[in-house]
């Protein structure tokens, strides 16, 4: 497989080689994110691979010892909001349908290890998660998905959001709580009693 | 401290975002209150659920490609 490789400098080589280590390890969570934004995994392709462009491009004035995952993540929210946002679906608006067949295609990618509890969270399935997830409104949703799922700090959160941490503190409350109410709603289909005290 | 301002300072808590001052707070409030021992313990379940049930994937491998040779062509 013989390419046009071009000769980089001594300096470009170590950015090269510190973009790969920093930030190119990352790939899957920033496929992961840019999936569930998209719901369309060409355009989560195309998604990420812009935000790598121009996350190389700009790799000088990524501060190091930060997060490079979060500097990551923040480049690909604006991307995705100056791309796709134009024409997204409506807010609070639901495609069930579309959260169905989205799941499926990934879903017999990779699949979690075994699952042995019984109580009602364990009753859940991925797609009624998946799918309560998704009909959270979009400022609580993605809050949750940055902390939850990304691991991410309140105050990173807070600066990819661009909200006071004050207000990353509150939505994640106030979603877990809507959350917590359609995830009860799915464990009492599958018959179990979810009366807790609220 | 009453018990809906616990269960704010719970979601925080989860997360490991309190100060010392509202983990004391919250703590002695859960010392007195088992319904909101409960409703904490359930509320831990509720992030763990999240991160177990939201499958993850893997980038295509052409994607993973295609951005290490982006950085050699960007890099002329």
């Amino acid at each position: 497989m013989k390419e046009n490789k071009p000769v980089l400098s001594a300096k470009e080589q170590l950015k090269q080689k510190e973009f790969q280590e920093e930030a190119v390890t990352h790939i899957n969570s920033l496929y992961n994110y840019a999936l569930h934004l998209t719901m369309n995994p060409s355009d989560a392709q195309d998604l990420v691979q812009e935000t790598y462009l121009k996350a190389y491009k700009f790799f000088d004035s990524f501060e190091r010892g930060t997060n490079c995952k979060a500097w990551l993540f923040k480049i690909l929210k604006n991307n995705y909001i100056n791309k796709f946002r134009k024409n997204a679906r409506e807010p609070g608006k639901v495609d069930y349908d579309l959260i169905k067949d989205f799941y499926h295609t990934i879903k017999d990618v990779q699949r979690d290890t075994t699952e042995t509890d019984s109580d009602f969270f364990h009753s859940l399935l991925h797609e009624e998660v998946y799918q309560a997830l998704q009909s959270l409104p979009e400022e609580f949703r993605e809050v949750i998905q940055l902390c939850d799922i990304e691991g991410f700090t309140y105050e990173e959160i807070a600066n990819m959001v661009e909200s006071p941490i004050g207000t990353v503190r509150s939505r994640l409350y106030r979603g877990r709580k809507l959350l917590r109410a359609k995830l009860e709603d799915y464990a009492r289909n599958h018959g179990y009693n979810t009366d807790s005290g609220e | 401290m009453n018990c809906n301002k616990a269960k704010v300072l719970m979601s925080a808590a989860i997360d490991e975002e309190l100060t010392s001052k509202e983990e004391a707070e919250l703590n002695q409030h859960l010392a007195m209150c088992p319904e909101c021992r409960a409703y904490f313990q359930d509320a831990k379940k509720t992030k763990i659920i999240i991160k177990e049930r939201i499958v993850r994937v893997k980038a295509p491998q052409n994607l993973v490609e295609s951005i290490v040779r982006m950085t050699n062509i960007t890099s002329t």
